[in-house]
Formats: structure tokens, sequence, C-alpha cells
């Protein structure tokens, strides 16, 4: 089990961040979804035991987040969502002081900052002042800084924000890598669901402080009944218009249809239809829901 | 080239315990300001006084054992009092005393220099970036984060004050040839280490709370010269128009200068060279510097006790004084530096 919540109460003020929110993550790569003010920063930052919690308990790694505060974040490779920078040292630097601010020795956390500056692609630029970097490689530096003592669990805020579209793919890539070939948990909330279905495999979605949905992404995206990825070997206009006239409503998207179909029929209307026109059917699969709808779909449910 | 080309390699060492985490942040802290060549330079030249200071000890020393290595120099030592002439090991404390609370007026500037070239950056800069949440996000508390920060400017105040203490009280004790020198100056050696110690403290936590102040280090080093420098003028203003008792209590300097005098008891060693007769400060061998004159205007030649010590109020008003700006200076750090656990 990666970390379990049970019941997590958290109030600024007035502000009900958490609301008992209870959630068992198991290992993997996670995603965290949630609209504006859903409270995914209180729920990481209570992971990390960087809040005082009201009421609840919870584990990370197994460790109380209560009682065993600097052990989590001693566990724990965090990468903030906003810039942020050790001031007045170059890459490597920073790196390797990230690396003895978590207890690492001075000698290996140099070390460690160098392989690491060289995975996340910094190498060239690890003498370079880190305050003259672009946002994709603070980005990059946050990261390398979060695993330099190769962290069971790493959690990123908002990875992706702010990026060209190059150094998004970087980082995705890097996360990617992470998550599948290095063995590394991942938590990562992003309000970019493309990016939590690019890295993630289990998603976590709250809204309120409470938690909505979470599950297997691919098991959430559930198959339709009604709609259907068509693809012909011909002009998918053409059979288009042919459907219309059955009154089978397409709508093209990229090289295929979206077939929508009425009540009282099924599949095999379609092909009927394309042995009646002569079209090849290449693909017909009932279309998944994406993690888009399934995200819109929790949320408008708990408003 | 994809970037995880490289690959990653998993480390299993051994991390440190919780205790090392404020001597991380101080350690690499000295090294960043070490690369700075005015605070080598301060560094350096701090050198210059304990130098002085510990060849007059080495003097003084010899002078006691009647050396003949000094005998070139005799005709410089006439003017003393012949009891002094006579039976220095006698007067082995007050002189020390007076060359000590001498080298501290002198040497009291470089740590405040330091303080300003190795200070503004400190938290000032930390906000600026946004490396607090940098910091606590790892297992460093926010007392840690303080401690460590404050061990970068205390290292190099601590450098430049108690350190020199060390080495003069080194050389002196060399030199003597006594065992009971030990005896002799150990409430120079204790008040020594102890003013040195209060003035690290204390201009380590102001500058810290005034580093905190601010996002631009420039209007950090403006607070500290300003809070040395006007606070210094204004008392002076106070003094020659208000002439309260308290007025000297406006001058941050003026309050060390006060502790450090009660801590070395310099008054009574003072007192007790002006009891020769002969005695003026441009007698002594290491002529003490013209003091800051407040009620009184002194005479070279007339005063009877020091005309360097404000005697005209208690040290503890200067301690009280003292303990307020560093309780003041901890309230503005845990204002300024908060912790995570609020909305953004």
């Amino acid at each position: 089990m990666l970390f379990e919540l049970q019941d997590l109460t958290k109030n600024y003020g007035r502000v009900r961040a958490l609301r008992g929110l209870s959630v068992t993550v198991p290992q993997g790569a996670i995603g965290l979804l949630g609209p504006n003010g859903a409270g995914k920063t209180t729920m990481i930052r209570s992971i990390l035991g960087l809040v005082a919690v009201d009421g609840g308990s919870g584990r990370v790694l197994g460790m109380d987040i209560r009682t065993d505060r600097l052990a989590i974040r001693q566990a724990v490779g965090f990468v903030p969502e906003d810039d942020c920078l050790f001031p007045g040292m170059n890459g490597i630097g920073a790196v390797a002081y990230a690396g003895e601010l978590v207890g690492m020795p001075t000698r290996d956390a140099l070390r460690r900052a160098h392989e690491v500056l060289d995975y996340v692609g910094l190498g060239e630029a690890r003498y370079r002042k880190s305050d003259s970097y672009s946002t994709g490689m603070r980005q990059r530096l946050k990261i390398a800084s979060a695993i330099v003592h190769d962290p069971r669990l790493l959690i990123l805020d908002e990875p992706t924000n702010g990026m060209d579209p190059a150094g998004r793919d970087d980082v995705l890539r890097l996360a990617v890598d992470l998550a599948r070939n290095k063995g590394m948990s991942l938590l990562f909330a992003s309000h970019l669901l493309p990016d939590v279905e690019a890295v993630c495999d289990h998603v976590i979605v709250i809204g309120h402080g409470r938690l909505l949905l979470q599950g297997r992404i691919a098991e959430l995206e559930k198959p339709h009944n009604r709609e259907f990825e068509l693809r012909v070997k011909g002009d998918p206009r053409a059979f288009s218009a042919r459907l219309a006239e059955i009154g089978i409503a397409t709508e093209p998207v990229d090289d295929h249809l979206l077939v929508a179909l009425p009540e009282g029929t099924g599949p095999r209307t379609i092909w009927e239809a394309a042995q009646r026109a002569g079209e090849q059917v290449r693909a017909f699969r009932p279309r998944r829901s994406t993690l888009e709808e399934v995200f819109l779909g929790a949320v408008e449910e708990d408003a | 080239m994809p970037i995880f080309d490289q690959g990653y390699q998993h480390w299993d060492g051994r991390l440190s315990g919780q205790a090392t985490r404020w001597v991380a942040i101080a350690r690499r802290g000295v090294t960043v300001a070490m690369g700075n060549r005015w605070t080598r330079l301060t560094v350096l030249s701090a050198l210059g006084p304990p130098i002085l200071l510990a060849l007059f000890l080495v003097f003084w020393g010899l002078f006691e054992q009647k050396s003949s290595f000094l005998t070139p120099f005799l005709i410089f030592l006439d003017n003393l009092p012949e009891e002094l002439k006579n039976g220095p090991r006698g007067f082995r404390t007050t002189i020390w005393t007076l060359a000590f609370r001498q080298f501290f007026e002198v040497q009291l500037v470089f740590p405040m220099i330091l303080t300003l070239l190795v200070g503004p950056d400190l938290i000032s800069q930390d906000l600026r970036f946004n490396a607090i949440p940098l910091y606590l996000s790892r297992p460093v508390r926010r007392f840690e984060y303080f401690l460590g920060k404050l061990g970068i400017i205390a290292a190099y105040l601590a450098a430049v004050t108690i350190g020199p203490v060390l080495l003069a009280f080194a050389v002196g004790y060399a030199f003597s040839l006594d065992f009971h020198v030990v005896l002799d100056t150990a409430r120079v050696l204790t008040g020594s280490l102890a003013y040195a110690a209060i003035v690290t403290a204390s201009a380590s936590l102001l500058m810290l709370a005034f580093s905190s102040l601010s996002r631009n280090s420039r209007y950090v080093a403006a607070m500290w010269l300003g809070f040395w420098f006007v606070s210094s003028i204004a008392s002076g203003i106070l003094q020659s128009t208000v002439g309260a008792e308290w007025c000297p209590l406006v001058s941050y300097r003026t309050n060390l200068d006060r502790i450090r005098d009660a801590l070395l008891d310099s008054e009574t060693s003072w007192d007790r060279m002006t009891s020769l007769g002969q005695v003026s400060p441009r007698s002594l061998p290491m002529r003490p510097f013209q003091p800051r004159r407040r009620h009184h205007r002194a005479d070279d030649e007339a005063p009877r006790r020091s005309p360097w010590a404000p005697r005209t109020y208690p040290w503890e008003w200067s301690a009280a004084v003292l303990a307020a700006l560093a309780a003041a200076s901890l309230l503005v750090l845990t204002t300024r530096v908060r912790g995570l656990d609020r909305l953004r």
C-alpha cells in the first residue's frame, strides 16, 4: 500500500479543506485530480506531514502522518508546483544541497547529483546558475532535487504547469520512465487530464475535500453500449451519408467515425449497412469513456 | 536524445539522522558566502587586531619576566609608574583586562562588516526565490532552518570574535611562562568569550530578522547600516539635547560596549591604573582608543575614573535592551518565515 488516509479533516479557519477524506492507494503511478479548491494541495501536504490535520489518520509507506512526519519527508520526494529554487547555486550545487538536506553524506550527494542531472537532461547545464534556467529546466531541476535520494514515492504537484510542449513532453516521459521502468511510485497531481492519462495507471478524484472517485484508469474508462468507433476502408464521408439515411448519426474523428446507435438498433445494423454499401469495415469497437468524461461526471455528481 | 537515456541508478546509501539538518544548511551557507572576495578580505583583515593584541600580550609577558629582549624598548616605558615597573605581575589582570577591552573596541567593526556582507542574502533571497517550501518539504523543521541560517552568520562572527580571543589567550599564556596567569586572567577569558558570544548571537539574530523583512538584499543591508549608525547618531543627539540617563540605550553599539565593560569589569581595572597617579590613557603602552565622552568632558590627565566606561546607567539596562532586540528578532522571524500549514 502506498498510502491510506482515514476520515482526514483539515480546516483553515472557516475554510474546510478536507472533509473526512478517506482513500487507500496502491503502489504505482497515481493521478490526483480535482477542480481548483478541491483540496489536492492540502492532501499532498497532509501526506508529507506539512500540515497538522484536525481529524482522522493516515499512513504513508507504512508511516503515520501525525507522528512520523520527518521520516515520511525523508522517504518521499516532492516537486512543488510553485517556481522555487535554492538561490545563488548552480545546478549541481542545488541538487547536492537537496540531497544533504535529506540526510545524504556530502560526497554521496554530490556524486548522486551528477547522476540525476544527467538523467533529467541537465548534464550540460549543471554548472550554470540555476536562476538562469528556463522554466522547463527549472522543472527538471526540481525533479532532480526530489529524486536525488532515490525516494520510494515521488509527489509531483502540477509538474507541467506553464511549460512549452517540448518541455512538457520531456517531463512526462521522465515521469513515465520513473514509474514504469525504475519502480518509483508517483503521485501525479495535475489538472491536465491527458498528462495524467499519459503517466498514471490509477487515479483519485477529489472534490470539496472528499474522495469522489478512484480506481484504475483502464477500468474507469468504461466501454459504451451505444457508441462505437468505426473505421472503413473506403471514403468515411460517403459511408457516413449512408448511415445517415438509415437514421444513424456519425461524427468524423481523426481517421474514423464516431457512431451513435439509436434505440432499437444494434451493431448488426452497421454490419448490414456496410454490406449494402459494399464497404469494408476495418475496425469496429465500443467507444470507451475518456478520463475527461469520468472526471467531469464525478465532479458534476458532487456538485 | 531522450532525456532519460543516461539511465537512472538506485541509491542505497544511509541517510543521516535529524540532528545534522541545520549543519547542512550552515555548512553550505558558509561555503557560498566564502565565495565573496570581500568576505574573504574582511575575515583576513580581522586577523590584524588579534595579532596586535597577541604581540602586546607577548610584550607584557616578557616585561613581567624582565626579559633582556625588551632592553631596546625600555625607553618607551620610562613614564610608567614605578609601582608598575617594579611589580608588573601584580598588574597582570589589570593590563590584560584593558588590553582585551581595547581589542574589542577596535575588533567590533569586523563583525559588523561581516554581518553586512554575509547576512542580507540569508533569508531575503530564500523569500525572493521561494526556497522556503523546498526546505520545509524536506525533513527540515522551521526551527532547524533558522538554526542553519543563524549558523552561517554566527560562524563568520565567531571567527572574528571568539577565534581571536582564543588565539590571543593561547599566545599570551605561552609567553607568560607562569601557570598562575590562567587563574589571574580567568575573568578576562570568560568575560571576553561571553562578550564575543553575545556580539555573535545578537548581531546574527538581528540580521536574520532584517533579512526576513525584505526580498531585496540591498534594502536589508541598508536596514543594518541604518540600525548601526542611526541608532548611534540618535543616541548622541539625545544625550546632547535630552541628556537623560537612558539616552545611551538608544545606541546598539553603546549597549554592546556597556555589556563588554560589565563582563570584563574594565572599570575596576581602569580605576586601579588611574590610582597610580601617573597613568593616563597616553601613558599606557597601548594607548586606548579615545572614548566617546558622554556626560562629562574628560581631560586626559584629569579623570580618576574610566573615560570610556559609560557608568551613567546600570549594565542591566543594556542587557535588557539586547534581550528585547533578540526577542523582537525571533518574533519577526517566526512571523515572516511561515510554515506551510496555511492556505495558499
